[in-house]
């Protein structure tokens, strides 16, 4: 199992640096360069300054030399300076990837939380009137785009009873309430929009395991429906669901802009934004980077909790 | 063949079927948006701004004087061609990569699941935002975009599909009698995998045209004047929504039926084919 | 029955006596400010994270998130504001009117010729406060305002020619600067006095990462003391700064709040809902769209609008044809119903002229009316003599071209179209490409845009607004307008030192260019700024030097009583 686990995270790395030389390379080739977009700030712009500023952000350098010293620095953790800010990029990931984190497991535990049930009693209700409505709430959520959804969320209810979420960002462990008070809401919002397809893989599973022969057996055994259900059912079912769960986590981890510009949460989805919109060069590669590490390491957990969950997968070195 | 799935379909799933319906009309509409709209799609005229629903204007007007329920049916003809044009090239994309790869397997799938790892890494979002802002806005960049993304990432689907069918008696069959690789993919393996790439075809559909209203949101949508729900939605529709609810709701709620209907088509779809794709009583 | 209203009667007079007392004493004096609390600000940047914290890097929105913290040589004189009596608004972004000037760091200065220099004596007693790891309190001294000016002279990140016309910067001794010129330059105090790059800051920033926020300190009323990044700046009160205020003959020392926040929100209708719910404070720049539901919604607000600090237009390259010919250029801007744009599209909310000088920029403006006929002219709607005007220059039918637009302004994507609607009704077609807006501002920089360019750009100062957009080869000059006359009549200005001659010299060049029309100009819009009541000593100013809020934040005080009373 260990020889397992350290070979997938082996070969995470050339995964990634492959991805980043991709990554280094075609942000470089977007039309619109950063230098243009800075002199453009100041009135008074020469030729001069062109030169200037390209030698002064390290712009200069052919596109192989550039990479090579990129590659260097973050094999020290150094993934260079924000072209604007100056700030190390590094210091800037570290100070967002909590807040998209935190965002992104509130959402799937609410997703679960709303959809794990709802598949259930879908599943075990099939075509009842009471499966059809929970179905058709789940979708419901999906259909309404996340941002309308949002807004109405955060004007409505200032304008009828003067109430708005918490919009000034404080760090969970400084003070847990207001933390929450801000990232409830966006995260109710992005998790039942993740729980109808969920809901839906939970309740086609439930369904595929329920119709299986040990599941009769039970039932011939006279057993109630509950342990049925849960302790037989719902574990073999729990399977591609968890796939559906890393397949999320990308979603989770980098996608929830929309949710992240209206309800003001400072995440990876707005730096990102701002920096492909900006040309920052250093910061679009490094969340990319990040991004790219923290999905693969996700996608390794839901492989290793497979071997939880079925008994029948077990890791043997080859 | 057909009409019995159809038959199946609305006995058995009446919500879906209604699905289908509304999937339908929204198809004829998009089609028809010329020859159904009073108006033209982006008939300027400031006189007329910011009208509730009224007789002349059924839908209201916008905050330039233009006829909402004109924009809303080629809005209707935007969406579908979107809709219709990156799931079509999504769909063929998968096909493609998940016939190639479920059936060749060896080294060839090896390498390209490690790509389509690496690609599925990527949230959709993201790539998005970066390629737009690269190739620019644009329908035809977008539908392109959003095609690209989407084939890779459903090409799994697919190749599961196709590992699932490949060791069956009858291609093996095929194999042993010589036929050729393209011909077996094309007569035997593809008739067979067809109920999954129908429902992937009809929920991408679905995603496309939301996931270019998300974008318009971030500004990185079909840019106006064109009618596109998701652009008329975040656009004038956010902007003007104390002055005129009418601006938002009618894209608003269009976008969420169309999308509602072919979830629900979809979901059926895929219940009635499903058990008679596995043989299964 | 018959009691009550005797007793009703006397009640009633006895009210009615303390309520006019109470009514005339609140009329009389100013209330007496209260210390404490905290102002949190939605800015005119209010979508804008601060950028850079090191004046070294030449940012131009610097003064913006330092400007509380790092003082400068001079700033506004707000006593001169309307709100006490005097005629400025304060709204202009980076200019400030001669006459509303102050010494902030400077206490007196005053001009020597042979060699041109300006000696500037600086206030004693001021004070920087203890920062450990940075440096220990002292006070100001010249040694500092030399170092300030050094380092950013010599930052890789300079613009070229900023501080060419300055020959040498010493310090005489330990209050006294001195700055001498190579030759006069208008915009002196501009350039280095209370301008984008004018901040004051220690000598010890030389020896620390300046570019961490965690050690910036000045001599300014508030202190930096935390950065979210996307979200907000909090900044606390300097409890020894140095200025006082002078409130009802009283004078205070200031600042009145303890703590000041700057909140980053993007989206505009989240900035709404925190006004209305009292999270905000302050909203600097909210657009006309929301101002009715605003009012209605959160009633107690106060209002002011300023006009925009931007001007709107339709570009035309006059180095190719069609544009070349100014009677085709005239003709577009008289095809184009401005009055309809300013009552249908802006309802109302913008005016005709405000490009390139803007009304607030005394002695530089004439508003429309005292302009001479033929710039009248291009204001007013007139498609049949555009008609007329176009079949002259050689096109009958009309013609069509390019317009980039950037996709990034939703503003522009729907004004465009409108402006397209006019212009076809004479026969010409617009051709619109939306752009993403680093490709659309490449274009411009590199001098590859479209023969049509629909862009806003900001006036700046009376001199820079002609400077950077009509003199040949500057960086916003999309119209490619090259008239070596007219390059020598701005150089001039620069070199002139008698204040009312550049006034009118600019008057000319504003008329000439105006005339020439290489743009279609376009209407204004105005911008609203809002704000609860119990924020006092405020009446909407927006800046105090180059986009450069904090002296006008130190001057406000709030009525803690009132906001609890109100139920905040």
């Amino acid at each position: 199992m260990q020889i397992y686990i350290v070979r997938r995270l082996l070969a995470l790395i050339p995964t990634l640096f492959f991805a980043s030389l991709i990554v280094f390379v075609t942000v470089r080739l977007i039309p619109g360069s950063v230098i243009d977009l800075m002199l453009s700030q100041n009135d008074i712009a020469v030729g001069k300054d062109r030169a200037q500023l390209e030698a002064a952000l390290g712009l200069d350098r052919p596109m192989l030399v550039q990479y090579v010293r990129w590659v260097g620095g973050a094999f020290r953790g150094d993934l260079g300076r924000s072209l604007w800010h100056n700030t190390p990029v590094t210091a800037q990931l570290l100070e967002r990837l909590p807040v998209t984190f935190e965002l992104g497991v509130l959402a799937l535990a609410i997703a679960l939380a709303v959809a794990l049930p709802i598949g259930m009693y879908s599943a075990t209700r099939q075509d009842t009137a009471g499966d059809y409505v929970t179905r058709s709430f789940s979708i419901l959520m999906l259909a309404i785009p996340s941002f309308w959804l949002g807004t109405l969320v955060m004007v409505f209810p200032s304008m009828w009873w003067g109430w708005s979420p918490e919009l000034k960002y404080v760090a969970l462990r400084q003070a847990p309430l207001r933390n929450l008070a801000q990232m409830i809401v966006p995260a109710i919002i992005l998790g039942t929009s993740l729980s109808a397809v969920t809901m839906r893989l939970t309740r086609t599973m439930m369904l595929e395991v329920l119709r299986q022969d040990y599941i009769r057996t039970a039932w011939a055994k006279g057993l109630s429906e509950r342990p049925v259900v849960t302790r037989h059912a719902l574990r073999n079912a729990l399977i591609p669901v968890i796939t559906l769960i890393g397949l999320q986590a990308p979603l989770l981890i980098g996608g929830a802009v929309i949710m992240e510009q209206i309800f003001v949460v400072p995440g990876m989805g707005l730096l990102l934004l701002e920096a492909v919109g900006q040309r920052d060069y250093p910061v679009i590669t490094g969340v990319f980077l990040v991004l790219g590490m923290c999905v693969m390491l996700v996608n390794l957990l839901v492989d290793l909790s497979y071997g939880t969950l079925d008994p029948r997968v077990r890791y043997q070195p080859s | 063949m057909l009409a019995a799935v159809v038959i199946r379909l609305v006995r058995r799933k009446p919500l879906g079927a209604f699905g289908a319906l509304v999937f339908v009309v929204f198809l004829a509409c998009g089609i028809f948006a010329g020859a159904l709209a009073p108006h033209g799609m982006n008939e300027i005229n400031p006189l007329y701004r910011m009208k509730p629903p009224s007789l002349t204007f059924p839908l209201g007007t916008d905050n330039l004087g233009r006829d909402m329920l004109s924009r809303i049916l080629y809005g209707a003809r935007l969406s579908v061609i979107i809709g219709f044009c990156a799931a079509g090239l999504a769909t063929a994309l998968s096909v493609v990569l998940g016939l190639t790869t479920g059936y060749l397997g060896g080294r060839f799938d090896l390498v390209m699941q490690r790509f389509v790892d690496a690609w599925m890494t990527f949230p959709d979002l993201v790539i998005l935002i970066a390629v737009v802002s690269v190739v620019g806005p644009g329908m035809l960049q977008l539908i392109v975009t959003l095609g690209l993304l989407y084939g890779i990432a459903g090409s799994r689907i697919i190749r599961g599909a196709v590992v699932a069918v490949r060791e069956d008696l009858y291609v093996h069959a095929a194999q042993s009698l010589g036929a050729r690789t393209f011909r077996i993919l094309w007569l035997h393996i593809l008739p067979n995998v067809l109920p999954p790439i129908i429902v992937l075809f009809t929920t991408r559909v679905g995603i496309v045209i939301l996931a270019e209203a998300g974008l318009s949101f971030l500004g990185l949508g079909v840019p106006p004047p064109a009618p596109t729900w998701g652009g008329m939605l975040a656009g004038s529709g956010r902007a003007y929504m104390y002055q005129g609810p009418w601006l938002a709701l009618a894209p608003g709620l269009c976008l969420t039926i169309v999308v509602y209907a072919i979830n629900m088509f979809g979901d059926a779809l895929r219940d009635v084919l499903d058990p008679r794709m596995r043989g299964a009583g | 029955m018959t009691r009550i209203p005797r007793i009703h009667g006397t009640l009633g007079v006895a009210l009615a006596l303390c309520l006019c007392l109470g009514s005339t004493t609140s009329a009389q004096a100013p209330a007496k400010p209260q210390y404490g609390g905290t102002l949190e600000i939605g800015s005119v940047y209010v979508t804008l994270s601060a950028l850079s914290w090191d004046p070294q890097d030449w940012n131009w929105k610097l003064n913006h998130d330092t400007g509380m913290y790092f003082e400068q040589l001079f700033a506004a004189d707000l006593d001169k504001s309307v709100r006490k009596g005097g005629k400025h608004k304060f709204y202009a972004d980076a200019w400030l009117p001669s006459d509303a000037i102050r010494g902030e760091l400077a206490e007196r200065w005053e001009w020597k010729d042979n060699p041109l220099s300006l000696v500037v004596h600086l206030r004693r007693g001021v004070m920087f406060p203890d920062k450990p790891g940075v440096m220990k309190a002292r006070e100001l001294t010249a040694d500092d305002v030399v170092f300030s000016y050094e380092r950013l002279d010599k930052s890789p990140k300079k613009i070229a020619t900023y501080f060419d016309h300055v020959a040498k910067v010493e310090a005489r001794d330990k209050y006294t600067v001195v700055f001498t010129f190579k030759q006069y330059n208008a915009e002196w105090d501009y350039r280095f006095g209370w301008g984008y790059y004018s901040a004051i800051t220690p000598k010890e920033l030389g020896s620390v990462d300046a570019k961490d926020w965690k050690n910036a300190v000045g001599t300014g009323p508030f202190q930096l003391t935390d950065f979210i990044q996307g979200n907000s700046q909090t900044y606390a009160k300097n409890a020894k700064y140095w200025d006082t205020e002078k409130i009802g003959g009283t004078a205070y020392k200031i600042p009145f709040v303890d703590t000041l926040v700057y909140r980053t929100i993007k989206d505009e209708a989240t900035q709404h809902t925190a006004l209305r719910t009292g999270k905000l404070d302050i909203l600097e720049s909210i657009r006309w769209t929301a101002v009715d539901n605003l009012k209605k919604s959160a009633p107690a607000l106060k209002w002011s609008k300023w006009l925009s600090m931007s001007g709107t237009f339709l570009a035309m390259r006059v180095d190719q044809k069609p544009f070349s010919d100014i009677r085709v250029r005239r003709a577009l801007n008289m095809a184009v119903n401005k009055q309809e744009i300013v009552s249908a599209y802006y309802g109302g909310n913008a005016e005709l002229f405000a490009y390139p000088m803007h009304p607030d920029y005394y002695g530089y403006y004439e508003p429309l009316e005292k302009m001479p006929a033929s710039v009248r002219e291009l204001f007013a709607y007139d498609p049949a003599n555009a008609k007329k005007l176009l079949a002259e220059a050689g096109y009958p039918g009309g013609f069509s071209f390019k317009v980039q637009v950037c996709s990034c302004s939703p503003d522009h994507m729907d004004l465009l179209p409108l402006v397209a609607g006019y212009l076809e009704k004479v026969g010409v077609k617009l051709d619109i490409q939306p752009m993403e807006y680093a490709a659309f501002l490449s274009a411009m920089t590199t001098k590859t845009n479209a023969p049509g360019y629909f862009m806003n750009n900001g006036h700046t100062n009376p001199t820079t607004s002609i400077r950077k957009s009509f003199v040949t080869g500057q960086q916003w000059n999309p119209s490619q307008w090259a008239d070596p006359a007219f390059d020598r009549k701005m150089a001039e200005v620069y070199l002139t030192r008698d204040e009312a001659k550049r006034q009118q010299m600019i008057r000319e060049l504003t008329v000439e260019i105006l005339d020439k029309a290489p743009y279609v100009w376009l209407p204004t819009p105005y911008i609203f700024t809002a704000w609860w009541p119990w924020v006092q000593n405020y009446n909407g100013e927006l800046r105090a030097g180059a986009v450069r809020p904090g002296p006008i934040y130190a001057r406000l005080w709030i009525d803690q009583d009132m906001k609890k009373k109100m139920g905040f």
